[in-house]
């Protein structure tokens, strides 16, 4: 993980980590909107 | 490549064989269903009820369940409520032999978004030349069940050289039953149809004459006609540029990578979904898949293995 480290400006302060800005989710939640109409008409297994 | 699968946490769609077993005989039949044909190994009420949990807590917003003979298997009906109950919208594929009144009130009780009845032929001597041991006053008496509950039905049509000629009759049936959407397409060299082909296969007279009839009747309001990608070869040929939102769960729990080819990419059974979702988004990356997809694009005939099921490695 990327992080920023500042250095202390006297000895007897702790060096603060700082993380870096959070990246995008980059994972999506399925939702139905998301299902196209042909997703819906055509079943992959189609003739049973 | 950065595919639309690849931003997914999980699958739109799970469609899911619960069963091999079925009622009828199809000569069609792209899943070789027949009486007693249930596979070795299917998915018990325990386990499959597991895996509609999995689904429910991978939040996948749309199943389908078909076979075989979805009512045909003894816990039809608690898997389909399970996921219902989670509001999991749900589509379910059948021949309507099972579909009485009583099957229809359950399932207008949960967030059916289709049921999907197999109209074959529009006289029964032509219906049960193709669905052998089929009564098709029983589907028809499905889809006037379906129609009086207000559930979405949709009609689907297997187009053989038996049943060619009766395919406007069926279009005209399931206008008369309500139908929002008529499904169609090229018949698939796959499974029982595979074995019968020189039997089934329409004439390229009879596919043209077919496809300029499903033109006329799409610009017919009222009902949906639903016969895009026609052939198997441009529906796999799509899937290869971009890979569908699907796992296809066998009655096993083994998930296939598509309908044409024989690549098995994960086992329900022995992982959990989300696992089984990283291997199908690998399967698509693999050059075993890619070559498949390639070949049976190509060739036709290459199709008759899909049920071949082999193994694929597909390890992340």
């Amino acid at each position: 993980m990327s992080e920023k480290v500042r250095k202390p400006k006297t000895p007897q302060q702790p060096a603060i980590r700082k993380p870096a800005a959070r990246r995008k989710a980059r994972w999506e939640t399925p939702k139905m909107q998301d299902v196209s109409d042909e997703v819906m008409a055509q079943p992959y297994i189609r003739f049973t | 490549m950065s595919a639309r699968i690849d931003s997914l946490e999980a699958p739109l769609l799970v469609t899911w064989q619960l069963t091999r077993d079925c009622d009828l005989a199809c000569m069609h039949c792209c899943t070789e269903s027949a009486p007693g044909k249930a596979l070795a190994g299917e998915l018990t009420r325990d386990e499959a009820l597991r895996l509609a949990a999995d689904i429910v807590a991978n939040r996948v917003p749309y199943v389908m369940l078909c076979g075989g003979e979805p009512l045909v298997s003894p816990h039809f009906f608690d898997v389909a409520e399970a996921l219902g109950a989670a509001g999991v919208a749900l589509k379910i594929e059948t021949n309507g032999q099972r579909l009485d009144a009583k099957a229809v009130r359950r399932l207008a009780a949960l967030p059916v978004r289709s049921v999907q009845v197999s109209l074959d032929g529009d006289t029964q001597e032509t219906y049960a030349r193709q669905r052998a041991g089929g009564s098709l006053a029983k589907a028809h008496a499905a889809c006037r069940a379906l129609q009086a509950a207000g559930l979405p039905l949709e009609i689907t049509f297997a187009p053989t050289r038996i049943n060619i000629a009766e395919a406007e009759a069926v279009i005209g049936r399931a206008r008369s039953f309500g139908a929002f959407r008529f499904n169609t397409g090229k018949l698939m060299r796959i499974g029982t149809a595979a074995r019968h082909w020189r039997r089934l296969e329409p004439s390229e007279h009879q596919y043209r004459e077919f496809r300029a009839l499903l033109d006329r009747q799409a610009a017919i309001p009222g009902m949906e006609l639903c016969y895009e990608p026609f052939r198997m070869e441009d529906g796999l040929r799509r899937s290869a540029a971009e890979p569908p939102a699907t796992l296809l769960v066998l009655p096993n729990g083994w998930v296939k990578v598509a309908a044409a080819l024989p690549h098995i990419c994960a086992d329900l059974r022995r992982m959990p979904l989300a696992e089984a979702w990283e291997s199908y988004r690998n399967a698509w990356r693999s050059a075993t898949v890619a070559a498949a997809a390639r070949e049976a694009i190509a060739i036709e005939v290459r199709h008759e293995r899909a049920n071949a099921w082999q193994p694929l490695s597909v390890n992340a």
